[in-house]
């Protein structure tokens, strides 16, 4: 039954497609915003044990211009375990007359291995092709074999931007003594149909629109309609698991492919605990740690069969002083472990996305480890051991405010990353601004960064001092001519604070008009992005990370000028944050310009992106507000 | 006191003269070194870098190419440590496969007061097959950390005797010392080309090699007997000897860095085997571009007719003037053949590209010039290399990577093509083609040279009519004009963009500009110029302080900030084409207003004739007059005019940024 349903299917499809006329039954609405229309993609997944998956595939993709050719996606990974069967790509002309065929042999075969990886064994056979005239399309089929289970494919119709979908199907078919586990998501504006049955389930959609990525608003992965499909029984790289939850996987994941990689050797044992003698917490001990790890070992990624999921043996990273984000993570762990300290492999999405595991869907997720540390309080400690120079417990917006599996000898649970508050990620800026007669500024600053600012700065200390000057012009890239006196930058990692002590002059900062002089007030911290304008906005607003600037300066006015008229003090609060300018009269020749912005982080509907802009808007204006002076 | 401190700085310099670069000899010194002598800001430094190339004679092969490599490396802080991973590509072609052999490598750290090594292990090589025609061999050391210092050395045996890879004396981080040598037979004549910044002369001495052959017998009472006998020749060694060679920095307007990258490039100009004649490669231009003639890919390829004939026939059969077929076909190719983005001047098979509709630069433009030279115009392809590949000052088939079409028409006037771009015109080149001179291959080898640079200026001419209103908001209407470069990159992007998405990265880039009516004419007739009109308006553009109205009557269109931020230049300003920028603006000024003060009218030039800057401003009643002007008229400009290149920038910034005053009447 089960196999006479997948052929009925297969050859639907294959008559749907041998109308050709293609390009010319394409839907208005499918265009808007397109560069590419996926006309029919179908993936059918035959799971045939729980070591041994078949897969057929076939993608029709209408390329409307040049930018579409992206989304061919005309590439296929492999690897030992994995075997290509056939490969075959198709391309029709605008009226849907073959023009081409391009054969599994004359697909590019390399190795999968990208700029920051050192090797992997997995390759990749992908079209190079030259599209002669838009629109064109592409039907590219492929069928393989795959000994790993552990990732079946999922149904994931929408995979990009500009890109739009007629028809997208999906089945799987699986024996009886396999269970198999779906989760659904973002259906809300799709219509999704499905088939149920015992050792069969298929999935299809129709006409989803194309989306266009806009400023502020959600990543796609957490917009984009998907069904996401495990099955409890998989083998990875010939290690078998029974998984139904988060439990079982870290279970399975502790025992399987850490528990046995906790080879510390004696030396090193010895050496941390000598280390952390005398430290007098485990806060103090984890501290010592952790900067022995980052002064010890650095991020390389090697990804060699079951190392692609298991880490290295710790002794191997003693040795070599180098592994990956999940050879580095568990060595701490086992460092950790030594002078007494709990902690537990963490995996995760990174970037700044902070996209989540599944929190009810047990799968093959993430693509980054680091390490949690719990704390009685609940505000577990967090530490991202690939980097040699992050602070302790800081990890920026890298692995922030996300859901995260936490994988503990018991099993796996799922948890929340450290957020960043508005009011934690701080910059503050204290100035003297000396304005001469001829409009020239002399500028004096200390800016001090926290949170996720401190994130946008500590990298600056790796810059050499040409680099720096140059950042610094750019920086404040609005005064032309300007110069740099003096600078001067502290990392204070126990603090985590970045401190930037800089000087600069500019000539002709105010112009100078006949009798009068305009001065900008704000020399120091303009807001200069407003965020992009949208005829009609389709996304919701999202602002990821709130953040807060306090600037205080003191401006010296030049002494042959007197104040004319000067701009009234400022205040505007709203959902999206708050903006405060104040303008004191310190002396006669001193004003003192105070300034605070703050912006907090919030999901909104799309309707509210436009206040939000206005907002910025208003920002950069009142960030340009002059005061005239006129000669005494 | 004072004796023993000279002393003692004298054992130090001492010490640090009599370094050792042998193999393993990495000193306590080296390690202990925490800056860079001869660059405080290096992350990472070679301490010796070294390399021999020479050829071997093995029975039964013949002579083989060999490199040796050894290079120790020094690590000041952790941002230099991707000097610790190291790729060896070897090609893998149809005339066999490069193999490396003999890798050692160690890491050197200072442990408690002493030097400990550890050896990479075999384990951690990693050889994988990049793709079809290269193998990479990959590898990162063990326990680096700030202090640390790596050493590694391997031969490459190559068949490919005629390819000798470029020698690299200058990286991203600087040398301390380095040794490179050449070491070839007499039988092969190589002829170097070196490039950079950095004066470079080898030693060149002659030595003596020999080869002995070895023939085995079995002698007729038992017993081996061996046959020696040998070959005596001379070979020309050159040697390289090169210390403290500072890092190469990237700087902004470069066309590409590596063109300022010191490196020597050996090219094959002859071999003379006893008892055989001369082949020879390329020594002089004549030879280069005889052999390129020559080679199959080339003069072959522009024979060909047949393929495309009857088509050219019905395209250009009844046409008669030089210029319109030249027109015709040059529009043909561009419409049939795409490029697919590779370089050459060789082509892969024009029949094949002609048929599929695709194909490479050689390809398309050796098509084009076969076709031209069909209808009967006198054409010629020209040899060219890309912005991104350096400058050929030397006879080298390896100095040209891309091919563009020449024709002189019976007119004598000169056109060059390039077909791979659908909106470049007839001497409006792609970007990539414009660098330095072009060597037009002539019928059966002559040549003769042609400067790519262009000579016509490409302007933009904006006419903005434009009124402030009592809010201080700008409502207008912008008009502009653009040609040549401008044009064609105008075309390039607009063209190929999703129109609404184009006008709203427009209107971003501007800050949320609102913008109406947006047209674009001549975006397909290629013979006019760009022209792209729109009515605008946009808010608080305007100063209100007082009884007062300021404004710098460029508005959005003024240039802000000075793409020169670098306080010192090394290498010449790459503009890439000479350009001519102008603003005509009309304002008219609020009721209740009256025009207080304008900015002086200026007029300023680079020395030389390199370019200018004018600035005008006429008000009267309640309406302005500004027009501006930027030229540049020379497409490269020396580093020696940096600083005042940079202060012209600055200057007219400034000046564009001045502003009017208005007042309540």
């Amino acid at each position: 039954m089960r196999v006479k349903l997948f052929t009925s299917f297969l050859l639907v499809t294959l008559s749907v497609f041998s109308q050709n006329n293609i390009s010319l039954t394409i839907p208005n609405n499918l265009k808007e915003n397109a560069n590419a229309v996926i006309r029919e993609h179908s993936i059918d997944v035959t799971l045939r044990s729980s070591s041994d998956m078949h897969v057929v595939q076939k993608r029709v993709v209408t390329v409307l211009n040049k930018q579409g050719n992206d989304h061919i996606d005309a590439y296929l990974y492999y690897d030992d375990n994995k075997r290509i069967i056939s490969l075959e790509a198709i391309v029709f002309d605008a009226f849907g007359r073959q023009i081409k065929k391009i054969k599994k042999k004359d697909f590019k075969d390399v190795s999968a291995v990208d700029g920051g990886t050192l090797y992997s064994d997995s390759r990749v056979k992908y079209l190079e092709y030259t599209p002669i005239s838009y629109p064109y399309t592409i039907e590219i089929s492929c069928e393989y074999v795959d000994k790993n289970t552990a990732f079946i494919e999922s149904f994931y119709p929408l995979n990009d931007y500009y890109l739009s979908v007629q028809k997208s199907s999906y089945s799987l078919s699986f024996p009886s003594d396999i269970k198999v586990r779906t989760k659904k998501r973002n259906f809300e504006n799709v219509n999704l149909e499905e088939v149920v049955l015992e050792n069969y389930l298929s999935f299809k959609v129709k006409d989803i629109e194309a989306i266009k990525p806009e400023d502020f608003s959600p990543s796609l992965s957490a917009i984009a309609p998907r069904v996401l499909v495990a099955s409890n029984e998989f083998t990875l790289e010939g290690v078998s698991a029974h998984v139904e939850n988060w439990e079982d996987f870290g279970k399975w994941m502790y025992h399987d492919l850490i528990k046995d990689t906790q080879d510390l050797p004696q030396s090193t044992l010895k050496e941390i605990k000598s280390l952390v003698n005398g430290a007098k917490s485990d806060l103090e001990k984890a501290k010592i740690v952790y900067q022995y790890v980052q002064d010890k070992v650095r991020y390389i990624s090697v990804q060699v069969g079951i190392g692609g999921w298991k880490p290295f043996n710790v002794s191997k990273v003693d040795e070599l002083g180098y592994g990956d984000c999940k050879a580095l993570t568990n060595y701490t762990m086992a460092l950790l472990k030594a002078v007494g300290i709990d902690s537990h492999f963490t995996v995760l999405y990174a970037r700044s996305s902070q996209r989540s595991m599944e929190n009810d869907f047990a799968s093959m997720q993430g693509n980054h480890a680091i390490l949690n540390i719990p704390q009685e309080n609940g505000e577990d400690i967090w530490l991202e051991c690939t980097s040699q120079k992050l602070p302790f417990g800081f990890i920026g917006d890298f692995t922030d405010d996300r859901d995260v599996l936490v994988i503990t000898p018991e099993g796996g649970k799922i948890e929340h990353t450290k957020k960043y508050k508005v009011d934690e990620s701080l910059q503050s800026i204290k100035g003297v601004c000396n304005i001469s007669n001829e409009g020239a500024i002399k500028a004096k600053v200390t800016v001090i960064s926290k949170g996720i600012q401190y994130d946008d700065k500590y990298l600056l200390e790796t810059e050499t001092s040409r680099d720096l000057d140059m950042h610094y012009k750019e920086h404040w890239g609005y005064i032309n001519g300007l110069s740099i006196d003096d600078m001067e930058i502290i990392n204070d990692r126990d603090n985590i604070e970045f401190i930037e002590n800089i000087s600069f002059n500019a000539l002709n900062y105010s112009k100078i008009v006949g009798d009068r002089m305009l001065l900008t007030l704000n020399a120091l911290n303009r807001n200069r992005h407003i965020p992009d304008r949208y005829r009609s906005r389709k996304l919701p607003l999202q602002i990821k990370r709130g953040f807060k600037d306090i600037d205080s300066v003191e401006i010296k006015l030049p002494s042959d000028y007197k104040i004319e008229s000067k701009p009234e003090n400022v205040l505007i609060e709203n959902k999206y944050g708050s903006y405060k300018m104040e303008l004191n009269i310190k002396d006669e020749n001193t004003l003192v310009y105070n300034r605070e912005f703050i912006i907090t982080d919030g999901y909104f509907p799309k309707e509210d992106y436009e206040g939000f802009r206005d907002f910025y808007k208003e920002v950069s204006k009142q960030d340009n507000a002059k005061i005239a002076l006129i000669k005494k | 006191m004072r004796v023993i401190l000279i002393v003692f700085v004298l054992c130090i310099t001492n010490l640090m003269f009599s370094q050792d670069y042998k193999f393993g000899k990495v000193s306590k010194e080296e390690l202990k070194e925490t800056v860079c002598s001869i660059d405080s800001t290096a992350n990472a430094a070679f301490l010796y870098k070294f390399r021999r190339t020479y050829y071997e004679y093995i029975k039964d092969e013949g002579f083989v190419l060999k490199t040796d490599i050894h290079e120790r490396i020094k690590f000041y802080n952790q941002e230099g440590f991707d000097y610790a991973t190291k790729q060896v590509r070897l090609y893998n072609g149809s005339g066999g496969e490069e193999k490396i052999s003999n890798l050692k490598a160690y890491t050197y750290n200072i442990e408690k007061g002493k030097v400990v090594s550890e050896k990479l292990s075999k384990d951690d090589i990693f050889k994988s097959e990049a793709n079809k025609y290269s193998n990479s061999v990959k590898f990162t050391m063990p326990n680096i950390k700030p202090g640390s210092v790596i050493e590694f050395k391997y031969q490459i045996n190559s068949p490919y005797w005629s390819n000798v890879d470029e020698f690299i004396f200058q990286h991203d981080i600087p040398i301390k010392k380095l040794e490179a040598e050449f070491d070839v037979p007499e039988y092969y004549n190589f002829k170097v080309n070196t490039k950079g910044f950095l004066s470079v002369v080898p030693e060149v001495e002659n030595k003596n090699g020999v080869i002995r052959f070895v023939d085995k017998s079995r002698s007729q009472i038992g017993g081996t007997v061996y046959d020696n006998s040998e070959i005596a020749y001379y070979r020309q060694v050159s040697k390289y000897h090169l210390q403290d060679i500072p890092a190469l920095k990237e700087e902004p307007f470069v066309n590409s860095i590596n063109n300022y990258r010191s490196s020597a490039k050996y090219e094959l100009s002859y071999t003379k085997f006893p008892n055989s004649q001369i082949e020879t490669y390329s020594t002089t231009w004549e030879d280069v571009v005889d052999r390129v003639y020559q080679s199959s890919n080339f003069g072959d390829e522009l024979k060909k007719t047949a393929y495309f004939q009857s088509d050219i026939d019905a395209l250009v059969g009844s046409v008669s003037g030089a210029e319109e077929k030249m027109a015709m076909i040059f529009d043909y190719v561009k419409s049939q053949v795409k490029w697919n983005g590779y370089y050459g001047f060789y082509a892969d098979d024009v029949k094949k590209a002609y048929k599929s509709h695709a194909g490479s630069s050689g390809d398309i433009n050796l098509m084009l010039t076969a076709m031209l030279r069909y209808a009967g115009l006198n054409a010629n392809p020209v040899l060219v290399s890309t912005r991104t590949h350096g400058v050929p000052l030397f006879p080298t088939r390896e100095g040209y990577n891309y091919v563009v079409t020449w024709v002189r028409l019976p007119n004598d006037k000169v056109a060059l093509l390039d077909a791979t771009d659908k909106y470049s015109v007839p001497n409006i080149l792609p970007l990539r083609a414009l660098n330095w001179q072009g060597r037009i291959v002539a019928e059966n080898g002559g040549y003769g040279v042609i400067d790519l640079y262009p000579k016509n200026k490409s302007e933009n001419s904006v006419t903005m009519m434009a009124k402030i209103d009592e809010e201080g908001a700008l409502e207008g209407s912008y008009r502009s004009i653009k040609t040549n470069h401008r044009a064609l990159s105008f075309r390039n992007s607009y063209n190929e963009a999703d129109k609404d998405d184009f006008l709203e990265k427009l209107e971003n880039r501007y800050n949320g500009i609102e913008i109406s009516d947006y047209t674009v004419k001549n975006d397909m007739d290629l013979s006019k110029p760009i022209q792209e009109s729109y009515k605008f308006n946009k808010e608080s553009q305007v100063d209100i302080i007082g009884e007062k109205m300021y404004f710098s009557p460029l508005f959005h269109l003024r240039t802000k900030e000075n793409p020169f931020k670098l306080e010192k230049r090394e290498f010449p300003v790459d503009f890439g084409y000479p350009s001519l920028t102008s603003f005509r603006v009309i304002l008219s000024i609020p009721e209740g207003y009256k025009i207080e003060s304008t900015p002086e009218s200026v007029a300023l030039a680079l020395p030389d004739n390199l370019g200018s800057f004018s600035y005008m401003v006429k008000g009267g009643g309640r309406n302005i007059q500004v027009m501006v002007e930027t030229q540049i008229n020379e497409s490269i400009i020396s580093p020696i005019y940096y600083e005042v290149l940079k202060e012209y920038f600055n200057t007219f910034i400034q000046k564009e940024a001045e502003q009017i005053v208005l007042t309540k009447v």
